[in-house]
């Protein structure tokens, strides 16, 4: 079942033409790595499939129905989540209010967003952490708490992105993992990120964006032998 | 007869504009350096104006000349109160700041209040009531003096900006702070100078206002809200923007003036505050820094 | 939490002493309390929502002028003219609001358009003859009328501004417990990272303001039956802003506690000020503009976050 169909989306800042008629289709607990040179568009994809930027041109239908101009809450109620390139916690909540924050959109009743929380912040494993104030929490702590803020949601796609910068080897093994157990529950993933063994090894299927149009798409192995990406990355090949 | 009083209102709000663009040439370029919006602006003039008037009561200085001390005088003062006050808190959230200085302009409002109590008190020199006629409309020259001594100082600070090294720095950390600071820009003293700047514009404002207008603990209020109005106007951070933005207001308050009754004239200047705020955040002329 | 045992208290001190006291305490007391209260009703929009407003004189004014004018001039009790300036206050707050809000001002742009909505109502007020223009209005108070919120003697006065804090307190605690709570507070620290979280940024902040303007202008109301005199100059005038602000911010902007707590240190020492330097206006404010700036400097979550806190048991 298609769950995200991104139809030629472009986004023109002033003279700038950040993403150029970007196409994407999500299926169900799908994972879809996004990767691409930095600059590439990737994260203003993200803010324009999540709400906080209207695309200039095309349309983007979640689950049939089509989110442009929708608010960010409203795209999130409709079952879309994400997480910030740079993480943006509420700092001066604790890890388990954090994360009600994003429970309270699947419920009214406090009690309940609270269990909730409490129960996708042992999932992240966070749960020794939660009433601690989320500026005291390390970096990866707090990658980890966003994810969870973002799966309290009780989202169908989420967006992860660049979730393993700045984190060393144990901890991106960690979030590999996570994101494994995330993706058995049967969420789809559109994850963006520069760990390249770790894209390569989750996601079922990579589009790469270059000045924000796609020069490629297809498994991960396919990719990552395709001569336009190569040449992407590390300029003209030799 | 509605003509000739529009025309008055005109001429007077026009050369009065000259001084608002100063005021608020001075408050943008304390945004653009410092990025915070200086409540105590129109304190540190009416303290100015203070010592405008200490001067020409106490020891017969001339209001104009007397600026060549205070103008110095308030540009050290001004770098004090950034060093002391602003400059240890510049990492607090932008809310804080922002009550950091709504604190000192209580402050000194009221320390003036309990220093020289209440009274207005003027300064009138000799020329104070001179005027002339130019078509029609009655030009009192204190008015003009102002206007022109406003617009020599604007162009002086401009001329500073484009030309010295201290006017090129302020520019490069009013647009790129993290790249002035990798230039190896003294950032710290450029703020204290920023901050500086900025009271000696009021400092000169105040005394070329003197003359035909009242000293008291309050006046400076009311340039406080018209610098709010003529920097979002012109543009956050827009030092030439600042200087039109307030011959446009100076205008459109004092035709508010002629035509509203009463006090209401304020709601001129309130209501495009308002609409400018909502809809054009980055200013008339653009090139602000916007919400 | 101890400091709820500490408030719970005091409350009773405050609740039994009075009758005992002189009249002098009695009115720093109700100073106190209605400073208190503007500042719980403050707090709501602006320690919580972190959304902090520079005019909330206006509801004041609202809720002052609407209540004097119903019961001058078609004889309404002031109980029920203090709901509908609630209500109208609420309605500008909204009105005020959407337009700020849907317009995406935030921090001092907010705060400065706020300033200027209440200033233009001054304005309005001040050049208006049907409200009284700049000499007010005036409310016969000569006999008393408890049904007309008219009271004899300072103490009635006190217990009903008294159970109006009390009250503002506890519908800031409900308030914390809420989901609204818990939005408003995921909106100040990161509105875009709330919307993202499934937070209407704009429907909470409005839901705020409503609440913290109707408040704001019960407080009016009182401040209209007790002084028996208002004119738009006070009312609407930026005094009324700063005082209720100010409450919050020194005592603890977001607690619950934090805006009495500020009026407690505060207005003492405003009182002891004018009293200490005789004739001279202005030394009560201009301490009131160095506590704010040491506040800010040394103590940003005011003096609530210098308490010692209990630590959060960690989970087994």
């Amino acid at each position: 079942m298609s769950l995200l169909q991104v139809d030629g989306i472009t986004k023109r800042f002033g003279g700038l033409t950040a993403v150029n008629r970007f196409r994407l289709d999500v299926s169900a607990g799908e994972i879809v790595g996004l990767i691409g040179p930095n600059g590439a568009g990737k994260t203003t994809v993200f803010h324009l499939l999540s709400g906080f930027h209207v695309p200039t041109g095309g349309d983007i239908r979640f689950k049939g129905v089509s989110v442009v101009g929708a608010k960010p809450h409203e795209i999130c109620r409709r079952g879309l989540a994400r997480t910030f390139q740079i993480v943006q916690p509420f700092v001066n909540l604790t890890a388990l209010e954090n994360v009600m924050v994003g429970a309270f959109n699947r419920t009214e009743d406090v009690a309940v967003a609270r269990e909730r929380a409490a129960e996708v912040l042992e999932f992240v494993g966070l749960g020794r952490r939660r009433d601690v104030p989320a500026r005291q929490l390390t970096l990866s702590d707090r990658k980890r708490l966003e994810m969870a803020r973002g799966l309290a949601t009780g989202p169908e796609l989420l967006l992860l992105d660049e979730v393993m910068s700045g984190l060393n080897p144990t901890e991106i093994e960690t979030i590999i993992a996570l994101i494994r157990r995330i993706h058995a529950r049967g969420i789809a993933l559109l994850i963006i990120e520069h760990v390249m063994r770790a894209i390569m090894a989750l996601s079922q299927r990579i589009v790469v964006l270059h000045h924000g149009e796609t020069i490629a798409e297809g498994p991960p192995d396919a990719v990552a032998r395709d001569p336009r990406v190569i040449e992407a990355y590390l300029g003209s090949v030799p | 007869m509605t003509g000739d009083l529009l025309l008055q209102a005109a001429v007077s709000g026009f050369l009065l504009g000259g001084v608002y663009g100063l005021v608020a040439g001075g408050l943008s370029l304390i945004f653009g350096v410092l990025r915070i919006i200086n409540f105590a602006h129109g304190a540190v003039m009416m303290l100015a104006m203070y010592a405008t008037y200490w001067l020409f009561t106490l020891l017969g200085v001339d209001p104009y000349l007397s600026i060549l001390i205070t103008g110095p005088a308030f540009f050290a003062f001004g770098m004090l109160v950034q060093r002391i006050v602003i400059e240890p808190n510049r990492f607090a959230a932008e809310h804080n700041q922002l009550l950091l200085t709504l604190g000192l302009a209580l402050f000194l409002e009221n320390l003036a209040l309990v220093l020289w109590q209440g009274d207005f008190r003027t300064v009138r020199p000799a020329y104070a009531a001179a005027s002339f006629v130019l078509a029609d409309a009655l030009v009192e020259v204190p008015r003009l003096i102002a206007c022109a001594g406003a617009v020599v100082m604007a162009l002086a600070l401009f001329a500073l900006l484009r030309l010295t090294d201290v006017g090129k720095a302020i520019r490069a950390l009013s647009e790129e702070p993290e790249g002035a600071m990798l230039m190896g820009i003294d950032v710290r003293r450029i703020r204290a100078v920023a901050f500086g700047i900025g009271a000696a514009c009021v400092a000169v404002a105040g005394a070329l206002v003197a003359p035909f207008f009242y000293v008291a603990p309050d006046v400076g209020e009311s340039f406080n809200i018209v610098a709010f109005v003529v920097v979002v106007l012109g543009g956050m951070g827009n030092f030439v923007g600042a200087l039109a933005g307030g011959f446009i207001v100076g205008l459109a308050e004092s035709l508010g003036a002629t035509l509203l009754p009463g006090s209401l004239k304020q709601l001129v200047v309130f209501a495009l505050f308002v609409l400018v705020l909502l809809f054009r955040p980055a200013g008339l002329f653009g090139g602000g820094h916007g919400r | 939490m101890a400091a709820d045992a500490g408030a719970g208290l005091v409350l009773a001190l405050l609740v039994v002493v009075p009758p005992f006291l002189p009249p002098y305490f009695l009115e720093i007391l109700i100073s106190m309390m209605l400073f208190g209260y503007l500042g719980a009703a403050w707090n709501i929009l602006g320690g919580y929502a972190g959304q902090f407003s520079f005019g909330h004189a206006a509801y004041f004014g609202i809720g002052a002028y609407t209540s004097t004018l119903l019961f001058l001039r078609l004889g309404i009790t002031p109980w029920l003219g203090m709901v509908a300036g609630g209500a109208l206050a609420a309605a500008f707050g909204l009105f005020a609001g959407y337009l700020s809000f849907r317009y995406g001002l935030r921090g001092p742009y907010f705060s400065l358009v706020t300033l200027a909505f209440a200033e233009m109502l001054r304005v309005v007020a001040v050049n208006s003859k049907a409200v009284g223009a700049s000499l007010g209005l005036v409310i016969p108070t000569r006999t008393p009328a408890p049904g007309d919120f008219v009271f004899a003697g300072k103490l009635p006065y006190y217990y009903v501004i008294l159970a109006m804090a009390v009250g503002a307190v506890w519908i800031t605690r409900r308030l914390e417990t809420s989901k609204l709570g818990y939005s408003l507070r995921a909106i100040r620290e990161n509105e875009d990272a709330a919307e993202a979280a499934g937070v209407d940024a704009l429907g909470m902040k409005l839901r705020a303001m409503a609440l913290s303007s109707f408040l704001t202008a019960l407080g009016g109301t009182f401040y209209a039956q007790y002084f028996a005199y208002i004119d738009p100059t006070i009312t609407f005038g930026p005094a009324v802003s700063i005082q209720g602000m100010l409450q919050a911010i020194v005592g603890g902007a977001g607690t619950a506690l934090g805006p009495l707590l500020g009026s407690f240190v505060l207005t003492p020492i405003s009182e002891l000020s004018r009293a200490a330097i005789r004739g001279r206006a202005g030394v009560d404010v201009m301490l009131y503009g160095l506590v704010l700036m040491l506040v800010i400097s040394f103590l940003p979550h005011g003096l609530m976050g210098a308490l010692p806190r209990r630590p959060r048991r960690p989970q087994p």
